[in-house]
């Protein structure tokens, strides 16, 4: 073995502790099967730490050393993980209440700035102005959504200012 | 007749109006009247609002669900991503009264308030099980018969089943899709990595080499066990990714083919004599010929 690591149980129960109040209520039912990360498509692209070896890192009170790794930015949140788990731990949602974490310390890629600041302007992740595809396939140019409609943007907005998103800066 | 609040999400009316244009043509069509549920947003996608708080992420999604509920209406989505977002939103919020509470907190500063009435469905479910394949196949002006297609149902209608209104009897062996599509008159072959994930999501925003080896794997597998005529799918990131990623692989010269590639109700839609040039106009992957082929006057059936 390279390297030993060394468990801590206050940081392992601190790490447990701000994973299940972000989302992922199962993490501790968890026996380390491995029947998640093997239907996991993010693990089969080769993103190493999601499904089973996240947990385990959770679970070893490794939170702070994979604060930077991408592979939870590569879960695809479908779930297969979910449907197989023999212990209920929902994997995907341990997956996601990480991304919580890292996204509350901002460490997420740039990339995922647009999609915000779409959502906040526009009421829509992804948005182009579609005017001309759409009345060339006979349809009103301006679709029925919040894209163009300022009473439901202002309803969005609202909703993301008065949130933690809101108080992250990235609007 | 039947009635849905339509929810359109974001690709489908600024990436893929043609989709829409799909939806707007073969639900009336086939007995099931379509209401525009006006001011809805994104669902929010897994990237955003879901990737950073729960509460805030079930809010904007119960604001598009509501605007079902006020008009007494189930909510219909034709993107997948969509269905799994808000179905699980729906879920967090009813499995939690102190969520739902929280939620209607977060409402209340925009008027409006989640009582949970509306049901969640999925374009594939609504033409599976409302309208039904009997009625698809009266309908047809168009038969498919001869013809092979590839099916792609996409990850967010399969799983979590526990959490969706309309469910596979095994999610890893779907046959929702394949029945719609048989329902055309098509033979729609079993291929070995037909629940597979497409790629498309977060992994092609945040590694899409990685993205595209997956889709590779997929491809690939679709040509050489199949072969088919037409690939179809009833996810519109999945649609996207087929759509965009084949001429990649061409020009990188991974593949030395390409295959047309339909959201189902535009198949559906060209079946039922619709023009393609309002259900079927845009795409990367060349489909002029498969289209042309669909609606040549030896496939005309005669009523
Ligand atoms: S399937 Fe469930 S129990 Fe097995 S490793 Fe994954 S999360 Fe743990
Ligand atoms: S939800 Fe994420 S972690 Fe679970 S199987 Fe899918 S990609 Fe993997």
């Amino acid at each position: 073995m390279s390297e030993y690591i060394k468990l801590e149980s206050d940081k392992i129960s601190e790490g447990v502790k701000t994973i299940m109040d972000l989302g992922g209520h199962g993490l501790l039912r968890c026996v380390q099967c491995g029947a998640c990360s093997a239907v996991c498509p993010g693990v089969k692209a080769g993103f190493p730490v999601l499904c089973r070896m996240l947990i385990k890192k959770i679970l070893d009170g490794q939170l702070e050393e994979i604060i930077e790794d991408s592979s939870s930015w590569g879960c695809q949140a479908c779930n297969r993980c979910t449907e197989v788990c023999p212990q209920g731990v929902r994997p995907q949602e341990v997956v996601f209440a990480f991304r919580r974490y890292q996204a509350n310390d901002l460490a997420f890629s740039t990339s995922a700035i647009t999609s915000q600041m779409n959502l906040h302007a526009y009421g829509h992740a992804v948005f182009t102005d579609a005017r001309e595809l759409r009345a060339k396939v006979g349809l009103p140019p301006e679709a029925p959504t919040s894209a163009y409609n300022e009473k439901a943007q202002k309803e969005i907005q609202t909703l993301l200012d008065n949130s933690p998103m809101g108080e992250l800066g990235i609007f | 007749m039947q009635k849905y609040g339509m929810y359109l999400g974001c690709n489908i009316p600024f990436k893929a109006p043609d989709i829409e244009q799909s939806f707007r043509k073969v639900f009336p069509a086939l007995g099931v009247e379509l209401e525009d549920l006006q001011g809805a947003s994104c669902c929010p996608a897994w990237g955003t609002a879901p990737s950073f708080d729960m509460d805030t992420w079930c809010a904007i999604s119960s604001r598009n669900i509501v605007l079902a509920e006020e008009k007494e209406l189930d909510l219909m989505t034709g993107c997948n991503s969509c269905f799994g977002v808000l179905s699980e939103a729906k879920h967090f919020i009813e499995d939690n009264p102190e969520r739902k509470k929280r939620v209607n907190e977060k409402l209340q500063a925009i008027e409006r308030r989640f009582e949970g009435s509306a049901g969640v469905y999925h374009v594939s479910h609504v033409l599976h099980e409302k309208v039904g394949t009997d009625r698809i196949r009266q309908g047809l002006t168009y038969s498919l018969e001869g013809l092979k297609a590839a099916i792609q149902p996409g990850c967010h209608v399969l799983w979590p089943s526990d959490v969706y209104q309309v469910k596979e009897k095994n999610p890893f062996f779907p046959t929702i899709l394949k029945e719609l599509t048989q329902a055309l008159g098509a033979e729609v072959p079993h291929y070995s990595r037909l629940e597979y994930c497409c790629g498309m999501g977060g992994m092609r925003t945040t590694d899409v080499e990685k993205s595209l080896g997956l889709f590779t794997d997929k491809i690939l597998s679709i040509k050489e066990e199949i072969d088919p005529d037409f690939i179809v799918t009833t996810c519109s990131s999945c649609f996207l990714q087929f759509d965009m990623s084949q001429p990649i692989l061409k020009e990188r010269g991974v593949i030395d083919f390409t295959i047309p590639v339909f959201y189902y109700t535009q198949v559906l839609a060209l079946a039922l004599g619709f023009d393609p040039s309002h259900v079927a106009a845009i795409s990367q992957t060349p489909r002029d010929a498969v289209i042309a082929e669909i609606q040549s006057e030896k496939r005309k059936i005669q009523k």
